[in-house]
């Protein structure tokens, strides 16, 4: 049986042996035609959804990125200060906001890296391991991202609000921009953290045999 | 010769089948047990309420999940995947019965998983923020740890935010299950 072939016929003949156990007792010789689909036209959709997947990695760079730089040049000093109360504020007085950079950054780290796994698939788009390995890989950067953008936006509400039991006073009335520039980095993580949800999608799109 | 090839499909089947129903029931197990996390998470966050002996006219020495927006969603979200993990505990089982699963179930699982597992990770990592703030304190925005005050609210917090990120893991399992599976398929 030949699919590689130009025709776009096949036939097969399968033969009744002796020893065949099969149930037919019928004609010796069964013939069947069918159409191959050819091999290009199959691979279509597939290299498709791979394009796709490329570009949108490429969006994905761009948003954590953008994330983990906005978060990481905060720096704001305000112009009074006592000798007690410091009027500095940067990403790294906060753990959460230093979280946020690093998964960030590894975010974008891994999707440059995996920018050739996902030129690979669009060449070879019946590739099983790469696009399993791309799925696993995206489902915990999706984890990743979407707790380092979670616990970001936990510290920026509290910013923005405080909290009268635990008595905890909300500086955003006076570092204005830090909080403004730290909500941008927010709202940049979770939009690549959808990207990745959408990666996964593809991922799964594509692992599908028909 | 021809005949031997078709036996030696005909048991290749077989265990091809009997590996899909093996990884049907580990989901079905890893379901289970990331159930057990996450709703004790639930209920483990939403029966906090300690309220310290003293109190003045002024200030209510009270504490309960309510009191801070983050650890309401994480209830919230905790709740909401222990429901969706006990509906799909039926598509697992009908998995197992039929052993050569559908692709499109299949991947509205995986979709489904995928999004269930971000909201997870977003409450549990909300809350794990909150409840470090609460142990450390911040100095320079001159947050006062309340943990020294609210021991046993402390407490209760910071050990239900353990059976989130177990249920977080499982998730993580159950997608690359269901993956193999469609790439088996």
């Amino acid at each position: 049986m030949d699919s590689k072939s130009k025709s776009h016929e096949t036939a097969i003949n399968i033969s009744e042996t002796e020893s065949n156990k099969g149930k037919s007792t019928a004609a010796a010789t069964i013939v069947a035609t069918t159409k191959a689909i050819p091999h290009n036209q199959k691979g279509g959709w597939r290299r498709g959804v791979a394009i796709f997947d490329f570009i949108l990695r490429l969006c994905g760079l761009v948003a954590a990125l953008a994330a983990a730089t906005t978060m990481g040049t905060t720096d704001e000093t305000l112009p009074l200060f006592t000798q007690f109360f410091q009027f500095e504020a940067s990403y790294d007085d906060l753990p959460a906001f230093s979280y946020f950079v690093v998964a960030n950054a590894i975010a974008s780290g891994y999707l440059v890296l995996s920018l050739p796994f996902s030129i690979v698939c669009i060449v070879r788009p019946h590739l099983v391991g790469a696009r399993l390995v791309l799925l696993i890989l995206d489902t915990v950067m999706v984890a990743f991202t979407t707790a380092g953008a979670a616990a970001a936006a936990a510290i920026v509400y509290l910013a923005h609000n405080g909290n009268s039991t635990t008595q905890w006073q909300a500086i955003c009335q006076q570092f204005g921009d830090f909080c403004q520039q730290v909500s941008g980095a927010v709202v940049a993580s979770f939009i690549a953290a959808v990207i990745f949800i959408f990666l996964v999608i593809f991922s799964a799109l594509s692992l599908r045999r028909h | 010769m021809k005949a031997g090839a078709v036996e030696l499909g005909h048991a290749s089947k077989v265990t091809q089948r009997g590996v899909n129903r093996g990884m049907s029931i580990l989901d079905l197990f890893l379901r289970i047990i990331a159930i057990i996390a996450t709703l004790g998470s639930a209920i483990a966050m939403g029966t906090t309420n300690e309220t310290l002996p003293f109190f003045t006219q002024f200030v209510r020495f009270r504490a309960k999940y309510s009191d801070l927006p983050t650890f309401t969603f994480f209830v919230v979200a905790n709740a909401i995947v222990s429901a969706y993990l006990v509906l799909s505990l039926g598509m697992s089982i009908f998995h197992i019965m039929r052993s050569r699963a559908q692709a499109r179930l299949l991947m509205y699982t995986i979709f489904w998983e995928v999004a269930m597992m971000a909201l997870l990770t977003a409450g549990a990592s909300a809350s794990a923020a909150i409840v470090y703030l609460a142990h450390k304190g911040n100095t320079k925005t001159n947050w006062f740890p309340i943990c020294q005050q609210y021991d046993s609210f402390c407490h209760r917090t910071s050990g239900s935010l353990v059976g989130s990120f177990i249920g977080i893991i499982f998730f993580i399992l159950l997608v690359l299950l269901s993956a193999l599976a469609l790439s088996r398929r």
